[in-house]
């Protein structure tokens, strides 16, 4: 077995290998030049990587790789009816479907936008109930425009699904993604003039824990738990954080409790808080959060994104790191202790893991 | 008979060939004949912004545009805009 690090830079892909333990990693790339690559996966179903690639002429597609990195072909088809009146704008996260459909994938994009394919990748159709959803004219583009980016799928049902958009919200599907319901209640939106409104949260990152209903997210305005599938959220960045505000997110597979997140100073300062780089943990499903950063900058005014960290499911926990100043770091015991995999890299934009057998 | 030139990262994209040829009456006959159609031309079929096309060494706005009769055209390069960091 052999676990993979991919790091989508805003210049490429690069991939770094290593066994299970995890202390030495060899380098390959970049993969894609050229291409921003804003998410990139492993599937594990089948081997199979797939990339969220974006280019500021070329316009904004997705590339997959059958053997391992080295030829990539482009998605035949993916783009927007022409009666919606939209363009694809970017491309923002690729995440595989359920077990059982081994072929299937689903595509967030913007503006606000989702895809799913039925064949791997090679083309992709769009989810019409999304676009068509009667809310959409009160949503609206954050900075890095109206993007859907996060994709979570509940193992135990394959019709029910929750989504991220920055900013309209968190969705859920009971039916496969014909209607969407927004979950947003006890979620702020404090530049609104009601700040606890449906929908127009901005949320960064969505995760759903791997064997427990429990949602987390990080917010423009706070991290968030939810118990009960996103009908209601509970705040929890009062205890331990410098700042509710931050874009990377990661979870214990095994530890529906423990949760890492990386503040930012705020919405109008978009660096490392503290001028540092600091990874805080909970343990206590956020009631509590403690800085988690051995080998980490201890001066640092850098930027974490909302695809810059990704837990592994090994034991113990692997986590991985990416920032915008181009270094990636990884630990391979629960963030106690990092080191520095790469630097001088392009700014890195996403960090995922997965495992080769 | 036109020869179309393509930059290296569509070159890339169109397997690693950077120069086609082919029969076509109008620029954009001639651009829809790439496997590359996609990069060059969104999906409601509008040229992409920041691509410039040059026929025979001029833009092709100068030209009469996408339209254009190829007759007697020998060459169109494809360059994409100074733009992005």
């Amino acid at each position: 077995m052999s676990v993979v690090v991919l790091a989508g830079t805003k210049k490429g892909l690069f991939l770094f290998r290593s066994d299970e333990g995890r202390r030495e990693w060899m380098l390959e790339g970049p993969h894609l030049e050229g291409w921003s690559v804003y998410h990139a996966i492993l599937d594990e179903r089948d081997g199979v990587l797939h990339a969220c690639t974006n280019h500021e002429v070329y316009g904004a597609t997705a590339h997959r790789s059958l053997d391992g990195g080295n030829t990539w072909e482009r998605a035949e088809k993916l783009g927007l009816p022409e009666d919606s009146e939209l363009k694809l704008e970017r491309t923002w996260h690729v995440e595989p479907g359920h077990v059982d459909e081994p072929k299937m994938l689903w595509l967030g994009a913007a503006p606000g936008v989702l895809f799913r394919s039925d064949d791997g990748g090679t083309t992709w159709d769009v989810v019409e109930g999304l676009l068509n959803h009667p809310t959409r004219d009160r949503w609206f583009p954050g900075a890095g425009g109206m993007c859907c980016h996060s994709i979570q799928l509940d193992p135990a049902d394959v019709k029910r699904l929750h989504i991220g958009i920055s900013a309209a919200g968190v969705f859920r599907t009971e039916d496969g993604g014909e209607h969407w319901a927004p979950v947003n209640s006890g979620t702020a939106a404090d530049f609104l003039p009601d700040p606890y409104p449906e929908l127009g949260q901005c949320v960064h990152k969505l995760l759903r824990c791997a064997d427990s209903p429990r949602l987390w997210q990080q917010n423009h305005c706070g991290v968030y738990r939810s118990d009960d599938g996103g009908d209601s959220w509970e705040r929890l960045d009062g205890n331990g954080l410098p700042s509710g505000f931050g874009f990377a997110l990661a979870l214990h597979p095994q530890d529906p409790d423990t949760a890492f997140v990386v503040p930012i100073e705020g919405a109008e300062n978009r660096v490392t808080s503290d001028g540092r780089l600091g990874v805080y943990r909970t343990s206590d499903g956020g009631a509590s959060w403690a800085l988690s950063m051995g080998g980490l900058p201890e001066h640092a005014w850098t930027g974490v994104l909302r695809e810059g960290m990704a837990s592994d499911k090994l034991d113990p926990l692997g986590l991985y790191l990416g920032a915008q100043s181009g270094s990636v770091f990884a630990s391979a015991d629960e963030g106690k202790t990092w080191n520095e995999v790469a630097s001088q890299l392009p700014p890195v934009l996403s960090v995922e893991v997965g495992e080769w057998s | 008979m036109v020869v179309v030139l393509l930059p290296a990262l569509l070159a890339t994209e169109a397997g690693g060939q950077n120069r086609f040829e082919v029969e076509a009456a109008t620029v954009e006959e001639a651009l829809l004949a790439l496997p590359v159609k996609d990069r060059v031309f969104d999906e409601q079929g509008s040229l992409r912004p920041l691509v410039n096309v040059y026929v025979d060494g001029v833009d092709v706005r100068e030209r009469g545009g996408l339209s254009a009769e190829l007759a007697g055209a020998e060459e169109i390069r494809l360059v994409g805009a100074i733009a992005g960091g």
